[in-house]
Order: C-alpha cells, then structure tokens, then sequence
C-alpha cells in the first residue's frame, strides 16, 4: 500500500525527539451500504476510506496522527507533528523491515465487491417478504445491507512488515408492528467476517422470520414488574451481559491504570466454577474475528476466566508496558482514525452442562430474557445496564407471558458470583462494540444460564 | 492532487459519463487531543483528514458514493459507483441537486479566539484542572479520564446547478471522569462540556463540579421502589430529549418510526413545553447558515405551548409530505447521504431555577446521571427504561444519594406529565445524527423507579 522507502523515512522521522517505538498503520476500505424500506429500495452508499496512522511511543507516553494525505510530503508531515508531542533527542533506530506473510484464518469465497449491487438488492428483498408477511400486524420492515473489503497494512520501527484483508457482510432485518394503538419492533442482525457467500446460505426465513416475530410478540407483552428475581438469560446475543459486566473491565485499557474493578486480581476466584470467560479471535469467518489485530499481532485464544479463576487479561503493546505484560493479539481500532487499544473479539461462556429445560425448569419465578438489546458498563465502579429486547416471565419453572420494557442493572464482580447455572447450547452473536478506539465488530456468545438474583427495573412497579 | 483540481475534473468526467446533474461534498477536518495521566501527558493526537461525496442524476436518478482518496483513480471510482447505486434506487419521490435558497445569513461560528488558544495553554487547563481535582478531597483516589480535544470542520458544496457554500466551524471539548473511594465503595463522577469559548473554562470550577459530583453520591441507600416524582436535572433532561429527538423527523414519522404521525396542528404535551430548533445560535455546536443540501436554514418553532407546530424536514421528505423544507438536511459527514436531524434543538427554560424546583417536591427522585440510553431506549414506541443516579428527596429537601436506580416510562407520557419548567438552560454532548440538544431542568409527575 505504500513505498518501503517512505516508510522507513516516515518511522525514523518520528522516532526524532526521543521516541522508542514508532508504527504506522495504512487503511483502503470499501464498502456498500443499501437500504430498503416497505420493500424498496430507498438508500445506496459506496465509499471508500483512505487513511493513514502514525503511532509514537516515549516511555508513558504515546502519540498518534492521522491523515487522509498519503503523499510523502504528508506523511512525513504527519511524523513530524507526532515526534514534536514528545521531547528529546533521537534514543531509538528502525530496524530493517521482516516482511511476515500470513495465512488467512477467515477464508472468503466470494469477494462482495464483485457481486453485483441489484444481487445484494435480490437478497434483501427476500429478506422483505419474509418479514412483511410474517403477520398482518407487520407494519414496516426495514432490511439494511453492509458489505466491506478492507485492506490493512502495517510496520514498526521494530521491523514489522505486514498485511491483511478482511471482509465483513451484515445483513440486520427491522420490523415494526401495529396493533392501531401500540408500535413495537424487533430486530436481528446476523453478520460474519465472510464475503457474499455469507448473504447466500443465510437462513433468511428464520432471521427475518424472527425479527418480525419478536415485534408482533411484544405486542402483547405486558409492562415488566420490578424487583429482584431470577433471571434465565438465554444463548447468542445473551452474551452480551458479560461482554459489558466483566468483558469490558478485563480490558487493558482500564486494566493498566488501576481503574477497572478486576485491576491486579490474577488467580483470584472472582465467579463460580461453572463460569469460563473466553475471547478468541481465531473463530473460523465469525464477525468478530480477525487474523492479526491492528498491530500486526497474531489472534489467538485468550481464556480470561477459567472455572472462576481470573486468568488473564486483554492486552495492547502501550498498556501492555504499563503492566508489564505482553501483548495478546486484542489490540483494535474502527479505522486509521483510532489509536488502537485492547478490544474483544469473539467473546463468550464457555458451554456448561444444563440442558435449557433443567434451567428453566428449576426456576419457581423470574424473567426469561430471551434476546437481549444493548448495553453500557462504568468499568471503574462495575455498574453495568442492558435493555431485554424480548423478555418472559418465568413461573412455576414454564415459561409465561411475555413482557416489555426490562431493563437489568447490576455491578459485573458481583452479579458473575451469582451464575448458578450453565447450559449447553453455546452460540454466538453479531455486534456494534463502542469504545475508546471506536466502533467495531465483535461476536459475544453464551450457552443459557443463570444469575440467582438481579435487578430488574420495569414500568410496572414494584411487585 | 488538490480537491479543487479533482473536483473540476471530477465533474466534467461525470458530464462525460451522462450524468445531468451533480454535487460535491468536500469536508476538512483537523483535530487535536490530549490526554493526562497522574501529571503526565499519556496520549496526544492529532489529525487532518478530507474526504469528498459525490452525488449525481443518472437517468433520473439519485446516486450516491464517497472517496478519502483525493487521486485519479478514485474518480471512475465514485462515477461507477454511484451509477449503480443509482440505478437500484426504487423510492417514489426521486431527489434532485438543489440550485440554492434565495438568501443565506452570513453569520460566522467560527472562533478566531478559540483557533488562537496555543496547544501549551490547552495541556495547562488539563493540568490544572486534575492537580486541583486530585487536591480536592481525601477521597479522590484519581482520574479515568482527563482529556481534551478540538477540532475544526471546514465543508463546502459545490454543483452543477450553480451552488457553491462554504462554512467553517470549531470547538473543543473537555471530558473529565474522577475516581472517589470511601468505605470500600467506589464511584465516579464526569464533567463534559463542548464549548467556542475556551475562557469561559474556568480550572476551580470544573474541578469542584466534577469532583462533587462524585463524591455526592458517597453514601448512597436503597428506596422502595414505585414511582416517584422525578426531577430531571437539565443536563439529563436534554440527554433525555436527545436520544428521542429522532421522533420530530420526518423521515421518522414516513417510515413509521414516530408516533408524531398526522400530529402536526395537534397537542402533544403540557401547556408549559416548547421548543424550539435555533441554527444560529453564537455558541451553538450545530449552528449553520445551510444545511447537508445547501438549503437556508432558520429558526423553527417546533413545539408552542405543548402543540406540535413542525416536524423537521430535508427537500425530500418535504416534498412526500407536501411542504417546504425546514433547513434540517443532514449529512453526519461526507460518508453519509442525506438524512433528517435538528441543529440546536432546545426546551425554553421558564422561570424557576434548579432549587426552587427542588424545595417543590414532597417526595421524590432527582436524576442527575443517565446510563445505557442508547439500548434502554425505543424511540419507536417511546418507551424507556434506564440506569440512573441521583438523589432522594423529601419535604424540599435533598436527603441522600440513591444506589444504582432504574427509572422507567414513556417519552410521549413525559411531554405530557411535565409539571413544572426551569430556568437552567443547559445543553448535552452534541452528537452528529442528533444534534446539540438542550433543556431546563424538568419536573415529570411519576416515572417508575427501581432501586439496586
């Protein structure tokens, strides 16, 4: 993507004024955003992103810049406001450059950027069908389309050399439902680190067929009562409730300052035995999935908590100074335009051995949170939000009416001592992550489970 | 290459390819940020990025599609790209390149004061205000965050039909998030503020309103939970108002996505709400003379006296529902196309301020922190059910600090259970899809509240 000569230029210029550690990060992306609405077509974006990032570190101290001027007079631009942040006389030299070629984990079929855009229209017109004639409730269904190619390129001052493309498709299925009175929606959103071989073996019947079922279902579904209960969380998505109660706050990023509340606990038991909490960005074509990160570090499988035990934590090459620790293939950014910092990939609970009838059968009254919205943590004090996209109450170990409008609270340490059950049906889910250096695409993923007691606030009121 | 050369070159290629009409949406933009970490400088950034949208008529046609590479071969890029895109459009009202509204305001937001605050000055404040924080109070154990950033935006529209605007804004931002320990509990308390005017940022202040505003919830209890009379600090009213501000939009309410449906002309909440959208505002994040079409914008009144007076419309949307556009355009940067959003959009504040509202509660809940509003939130049916914090109020007064709380209700419910208005003006972190949004205070009449 750019001249080995300028690279090495544009390295040492901003190792100039005392920095030990210089990288540079260059990004060609494509991508196609389509949108349908009541069954047309309505928005096509194509674009193409192209930029550059220059790191620096100094100790502590790190600096980043970016541009979109990839010619030498800007990049060595761009070097030279990087190495003017620090202060000093030249400490560090570049190393001449090891070209590392990798094998792709993530194999793609069929590059998107090849298929034409009126097949990708194709899919999500069927897409449209199934969801519109799901039920006579339906009143709107928007189908989004996302593909993108994005080519990465990376060296360091410590002769990195390194490349790689990744290729994401997401298709997300929107429906609203009407019952003259009450509007409500459901939503499903399956994506894959796969070209549009992903689009032609998706199950559309059950992914649109879903959305539109969870809309029509929260129809009927009654205020959620207040209060301390039980909750069953169900599989995929569900996983989402770790990825923010503990995922987050075994971050480096919070991990190096002493900020997060799982900071300097390695080998402590901080959840039951049941409980195993792994990020692995080696999954085969998942969403989150990455060959190297975006630092040019192989991904592997990081088990962060084994059988309750504090294992480890995700870590980036900047905080990885700070704690002393080595880096482990988590270091992310959404483009050129974010510093990258510790992220997760594919993040999930590791399969217990409660079949999903045990669970919900040995539960006398809770909340059944079949999918799961979003969510947000503080990981400094551990307090942790997410929204019940569609929810049950749970009465005599059945599964009862549905309900809406539960949101649980909690603080992650405490509510991960309160798993008492695991299933065994492990899966998988797309998702946005937001965080310091951006949005990006991880999976999150549990079997069923569990948690004795959480908070679950609700319109009804206390029960 | 330059962006005036490729523009040119661009469209004259384009007129070649058989498009009739085309637009170019140039964007620059140039940033600086840094970041504190126990007295040290841990992060600096900086950046200049550009990036241009291409829009064009291709056989009646609107299509779209953006390039950050300013070269040659980005340009059959963006011309085959958009054909295609244009080519697989199916909606009904087909958009057009706008030749330009009759008059713009010349107004500038552009801050020579704040372009002139020197990066030394910028670590200074930083340093100042986390030295005076952490002098603050035994219990201050630290920082999370101690950073800054600002940044300046020149875009520009240029096309075939004649137009040709350009604009330049700045501001910068400050986020403070401060860590206090006391009896093995831990908690945090942020300060944010985007602002044009740098000495209007004062280190004592910042320091002792964020530092507050975590110690103050040292202490915290349960409640019973039911449903109490809220008051919605300003800053979380508007925070409130922001994540459901997509209901005013037209292009919301044409796809079913807002209940203010046929509401135009109709009473939507309490004799005391208005609101109104206000461009030009001098310190407004969003201000504009032109929107993401290049269409003038103006002030609009959106809600008088509870009645809902407009929606917020772009040319398209306008043109569906048989109107004018109100100037609300949008164009999150030159990666998007056009959609519908507010610039400053505000509650009037009335006359009682903060306290006096408060010694008005018998009993209650004061939310001074929103969490997980962009999950706990359906903007479609209203409903909302949200991590808070906060206080508890009786007889007037503030009796402690609440323990994590859920707080839960209807957006629609809220408009018309406002029982009384402040005077506290403030506005929230402005975002690009929702505008710079502000509020008073606001007293609702009963939220549900969970307690932790």
């Amino acid at each position: 993507m750019l001249e080995k000569s300028i690279v090495e230029e544009v390295l040492g210029l901003a190792l100039s004024s005392g920095g030990d550690f210089s990288e540079i990060f260059a990004e060609d992306r494509r991508t196609n955003n389509i949108t349908l609405q009541s069954g047309r077509v309505e928005k096509s974006l194509s674009g193409r992103d192209f930029g550059v990032g220059i790191r620096v570190f100094k100790g502590f101290t790190s600096t980043y810049t970016y541009t979109t001027d990839s010619s030498r007079d800007g990049l060595l631009k761009a070097a030279r406001n990087a190495a003017q942040a620090m202060s000093g006389s030249p400490s560090a030299q570049t190393q001449p450059f090891v070209t590392e070629t990798i094998s792709p984990l993530h194999a793609i079929e069929w590059n998107p950027m090849q298929v034409a855009k009126s097949g990708k229209v194709g899919v999500m017109k069927q897409a449209y069908e199934i969801a519109k004639n799901y039920h006579a409730a339906i009143q709107q269904v928007m189908v989004y389309y996302f593909d993108e190619e994005q080519n990465v390129f990376i060296a360091n001052s410590e002769g990195k050399w390194i490349e790689d493309q990744r290729v994401r498709s997401r298709l997300i299925i929107h429906s609203t439902a009407t019952d003259g009175h009450k509007v409500e929606s459901g939503f499903y959103g399956p994506g894959a680190h796969k070209g549009f071989e992903f689009m032609k073996h998706l199950d559309l019947q059950h992914y649109a067929g879903e959305a539109s079922r969870i809309a029509v279902t929260m129809l009927g579904a009654a205020p959620c009562p207040s209060g301390k209960f039980p909750v069953v969380i169900d599989n995929e998505f569900g996983g989402v409730i770790f990825h923010e109660a503990c995922g987050h706050g075994l971050e480096a990023t919070s991990v190096a300052k002493h900020n997060s509340v799982f900071s300097d606990r390695i080998g402590e038991k901080v959840a039951p035995d049941l409980v195993t909490y792994i990020d692995d960005g080696t999954l085969p074509n998942e969403w989150g999935s990455i060959t190297i990160d975006d630092e040019g570090e192989k991904t592997r499988r990081n088990v962060l908590i084994e059988q309750g035990i504090l294992k480890g934590y995700l870590i980036d090459r900047f905080n990885g100074r700070r704690m002393g620790m080595a880096p482990t293939g988590s270091s992310r950014r959404q483009s050129y335009r974010f510093a990258p910092t510790s992220r997760m990939t594919n993040t999930f609970i590791a399969p217990g051995e409660s079949t999903p009838e045990e669970i919900l059968g040995s539960t006398e009254y809770g909340i059944y949170a079949k999918y799961m919205g979003g969510g947000q943590v503080n990981t400094t004090t551990g307090d942790y939000n997410f929204a019940v996209m569609e929810g049950y109450l749970i009465e005599n170990g059945k599964i009862g009416a549905p309900i809406k409008g539960a949101t649980l609270i909690g603080n992650g340490p405490k509510t991960l001592q309160l798993v008492d059950m695991v299933g065994n049906n492990l899966a998988h889910g797309a998702g946005m992550c937001g965080s310091l250096s951006g949005s990006i695409p991880v999976n999150v993923g549990q079997p069923m489970l569990r948690v004795s007691e959480m908070t679950v606030g609700g319109t009804k009121g206390d029960e | 290459m330059n962006v005036e050369s490729f523009s040119q070159e661009l469209l004259e290629a384009g007129k070649r390819f058989g498009y009739a009409d085309m637009e170019l949406y140039h964007e620059r933009v140039k940033t600086f940020g840094c970041q504190l970490f126990q007295g040290e400088i841990d992060n600096y950034k900086s950046s200049e990025v550009s990036g241009v949208a291409f829009r064009g008529v291709f056989e009646g046609k609107m299509g779209y599609a953006f390039t950050e590479k300013i070269a040659e071969d980005s340009i059959p890029f963006l011309l085959e790209n958009a054909r295609e895109n244009a080519l697989i459009i199916e909606d009904e009202e087909s958009e057009d390149i706008y030749s330009g509204s009759e008059r713009y305001r010349e107004q500038t937001y552009y801050s020579n004061e704040l372009q002139q605050v020197s990066i030394q000055d910028q670590v200074r404040l930083l340093l100042d205000i986390e030295r005076l924080i952490l002098a603050y109070d035994e219990r201050v154990t630290g920082t999370n965050y101690c950073m800054l950033q600002s940044s300046e935006t020149e875009r520009s529209i240029l096309n075939s039909k004649g137009l040709d605007l350009k604009d330049l804004q700045n501001s910068l931002t400050l986020y403070i998030s401060v860590i206090v320990k006391s009896g093995g509990h831990t908690k945090t308390g942020t300060y944010v503020k985007v602002t044009k005017n740098f000495h209007s940022l004062h280190p004592e202040d910042i320091a002792e309103q964020a530092a507050e505003e975590a110690l103050r919830q040292l202490g915290s209890r349960s409640i019973r939970s039911r449903a109490y009379p809220v008051l919605l600090r300003n800053d979380m009213a508007a925070a409130l108002i922001q994540t459901f501000s997509p209901i005013f939009s037209a292009e919301n309410t044409q796809r079913g996505h807002s209940r203010l449906l046929d509401k135009v002309g109709a009473s939507i909440g309490v004799s005391a709400l208005n609101i109104v959208d206000d461009p030009s505002l001098p310190e407004g994040i969003c201000s504009r003379n032109f929107d993401g079409e290049g269409f003038a914008t103006q002030r609009l009144q959106i809600v008088e006296n509870g009645t809902l007076l407009s929606l917020l419309h772009n040319r398209k949307t306008a043109k569906k529902d048989n109107t004018e556009s109100t100037g609300h355009a949008h164009k999150s940067s030159y990666k998007g196309s056009v959609t519908v959003a507010p610039s400053n959009l505000y509650v009037e504040p009335a006359a009682k301020g903060h306290e006096e509202l408060v010694s008005s509660i018998e009993e209650g809940v004061i939310v001074t922190h929103l969490a997980g509003l962009h999950s706990g939130a359906n903007t479609i049916s209203g409903d909302f059910s949200l991590a808070a914090r906060g206080y508890y109020v009786e007889k007037g007064q503030i009796q402690f600090p609440v323990n994590q709380m859920t707080i839960a209700g209807n957006f629609y419910d809220v408009l018309r259970s406002i029982q009384d208005v402040g005077s506290d003006l403030e506005f929230s972190y402005p975002t690009a899809a929702s505008g710079y949004i502000g509020s008073p205070s606001l007293l609702i009449e009963a939220l549900s509240v969970t307690v932790e």
